[in-house]
């Protein structure tokens, strides 16, 4: 018998007794303006953040060699474009992952515990790259929602986020600044 | 009745309000706030219809409270988590006090959570012997200047750099600096260590989803998901009006608030905790408790006409809107929660006596009504509260009786003949001026013209 709890329930059921007056009810209208391209609204959303996006290997590789300690999500997408690890977690300056889906809608990169090696890869390191294929842009968030539910079918990772830009703050004076907590650079590159 | 947590408010509020360093200092915030709202609002199809979509599922899952709660319940221990029912803030403080023990804690990383100010949480760590570091940015200043939060989204909205950075020079031995990214870098570099190691990550959660089992917690530094990745022990401490009915719901309610927040799209972080590390995965604490906390909340959902003040989702906006809070400021408040939505729950949330003069601190305007991502009636529920206060008697006796008078007055057109021919006299003579000081000390009071409108248009107005 947990006391705390029937009584806690027990003093919302006795308070819903009395019922609140309703509010009008919305429209059926779309909350959101619709996403016509995606790549491009993926794109320009992205780079508005601060997003950075290597659009090629060389690129990439020029990229690469500026980090000499490099901590990857295992996951085969990583393995074929950037090899193996060679740091932890905790002593690398670049953390590399996948992603379950890039959102259009804001310029966000959903990464689970499962998509992204665990939960400290993909905020712990300076830097974060992501690699995926363009095929993961969905539209807007309530695909990507729809999608995430979908592909886990109950058997839920224990922790998602939407990352959107590399950290930020703007606690002093409304000022922006880059890198607060998490990495301070996040870069995609598109492996297709 | 006048109480020391009233003067407290009149003199404090009476302070701020002639400080123009801190009226300067707001003024630009809020300035700054506005134009990124207005963009984050258009990028709403249509921003009154998504308040009503958000309206709407709030309200479905406060009027439905019980079913929700327990279906979290559920669901957070079918992932392997584990739920707490906290009747009261010390109810709560225990019980993390108690995990800390049973876990060996000796240090705790806590990310931003007004909920925790609300029980004083970190009062009882440190107490305790528990070094508990606010992450932060905003947050870990507060702590070492030891002040409460400002603002429930914006803690140091009324510092400049300059006091930062001398805070950080006096309690952190910092040089000066009179840059925004040296002073970050500065609580990057120290929170960093503290973070590594950490036994116990605490958060709040600015929704708990019914049918996942989820706290989604809503940041832009990434020091949330740090608190809950690295640390052995993950702890949410969620109000029990946090719930929301679904996952997908999150789809609205990301990005509402953060338009209404901070005017961004969306955060930069968003996630989704539904319990500890799994055997699949690499990383993560051994174990999640959230705890479920009532303090009050249960008092306010049994009003049914301010019901709907639980569904607010702690954005801010009404704070940023309230012409009283621009003035006064946060702290005068004296409260957790500040501004319009504070002055609404705290006499339900706290002694409803003591808080009593809170409904007063607002021109009524409606400003707060306007902004509110979940349309809760903000401005009526003020008056609502008045209502109340007078009803059970927490008003100023003398207040009563010159009401009765005033009221006696209006309805008799001899009293009220009399009286205005007494208050015109009063006010040329400036013994009125002199009665009413608290009003006039800082206000212009036109002498009025020796001939009322009335007598004017008995004389003159039939002619013309």
């Amino acid at each position: 018998m947990d006391v705390a709890r029937d009584n806690i329930l027990n003093r919302v059921r006795s308070a819903l007794r009395v019922p609140a007056h309703q509010p009008l009810p919305p429209t059926s209208a779309p909350i959101f303006p619709p996403v016509t391209n995606p790549e491009a609204r993926f794109r320009e959303e992205f780079a508005a953040l601060k997003g950075e996006l290597i659009e090629n290997s060389e690129a990439l590789a020029g990229f690469i060699k500026g980090f000499a300690g490099i901590a990857t999500d295992g996951s085969e997408l990583v393995g074929n474009v950037i090899g193996e690890a060679n740091a932890s977690v905790r002593e690398c300056d670049l953390g590399v992952t996948s992603c379950d889906c890039l959102v259009a809608q804001t310029g966000s990169v959903i990464v689970s515990t499962i998509s992204a090696g665990g939960r400290a890869l993909s905020v712990l390191p300076p830097t974060h790259l992501v690699i995926a294929r363009r095929e993961q842009i969905v539209p807007d968030l309530a695909t990507a929602m729809a999608l995430l539910r979908k592909h886990y079918n109950k058997h839920w990772p224990s922790a998602l986020s939407v990352i959107t830009g590399p950290s930020r703050t703007a606690d002093i004076e409304k000022i922006l600044v880059m890198g607060a907590h998490g990495p301070k650079r996040l870069v995609l590159y598109f492996a297709d | 009745m006048t109480t020391p947590t009233l003067e407290q408010f009149k003199h404090d509020a009476a302070e701020k309000t002639a400080d123009l360093h801190h009226r300067a200092v707001i003024q630009k915030a809020i300035a700054t706030y506005d134009a990124a709202v207005a963009r984050g609002r258009l990028r709403f199809a249509d921003w009154q219809n998504a308040r009503s979509h958000a309206a709407a599922i709030k309200w479905e899952t406060i009027n439905h409270l019980d079913r929700y709660l327990e279906q979290f319940e559920r669901n957070v221990l079918a992932n392997g988590g584990h739920v707490f029912w906290a009747e009261t803030a010390e109810d709560a403080r225990v019980h993390v006090l108690q995990l800390a023990r049973q876990h060996g804690v000796e240090k705790v990383v806590k990310s931003k959570s007004m909920t925790t100010e609300e029980i004083h949480l970190n009062d009882a760590l440190e107490v305790a012997g528990i070094h508990t570091v606010e992450t932060d940015l905003g947050e870990y200043i507060c702590q070492i200047r030891g002040e409460p939060p400002y603002h429930i989204v914006t803690p140091v909205m009324h510092l400049t750099k300059a006091d930062i950075a001398r805070t950080f020079q006096q309690k952190l031995g910092a040089p000066l600096t009179d840059s925004a990214e040296e002073l970050t870098m500065i609580a990057r570099a120290r929170l960093r260590q503290e973070f590594l190691t950490a036994d116990m990550g605490i958060t709040g959660a600015n929704f708990a989803i019914a049918d996942t089992g989820m706290v989604a917690i809503t940041e832009n530094e990434g020091n949330a998901r740090l608190s809950f990745s690295l640390p052995r022990v993950h702890v949410a401490i969620v109000g029990i009006e946090k719930l929301i009915p679904s996952f997908e719901d999150l789809a609205l309610f990301w990005p509402l608030l953060s338009a209404s927040g901070t005017g961004q799209a969306i955060t930069a972080y968003s996630s989704l905790i539904g319990g500890p590390r799994q055997e699949r995965e690499t990383d993560g604490p051994r174990e999640f408790h959230v705890i479920l906390l009532d303090n009050g909340r249960t008092r306010l959902l049994a009003d049914a006409e301010q019901r709907d003040a639980l569904h607010c989702i702690r954005c801010g906006a009404c704070l940023n809107a309230c012409p009283i809070y621009k003035n006064v400021g946060g702290h005068a408040y004296g409260t957790t929660y500040q501004g319009p939505i504070g002055s609404v729950i705290t006499p339900h949330l706290r002694d409803a006596e003591e808080w009593s003069h809170l409904p007063y601190a607002s021109s009524l305007c409606g400003a707060c009504t306007d902004v509110c991502p979940v349309r809760i009636d903000l401005h009526h529920h003020l008056l609502h509260n008045r209502r109340n206060a007078v009803q059970n008697k927490f008003d100023d006796p003398i207040q009563r009786l010159l009401f009765r008078i005033w009221l006696a007055t209006m309805q008799s057109p001899m009293a009220y003949a009399v009286a205005s021919r007494l208050g015109n006299l009063a006010l040329r003579l400036g013994i009125a001026q002199r009665l009413l000081k608290p009003w006039t000390a800082t206000r212009e009071f036109p002498t009025p013209p020796k001939q009322s409108f009335k007598d004017y248009w008995r004389q003159h107005g039939r002619r013309a």
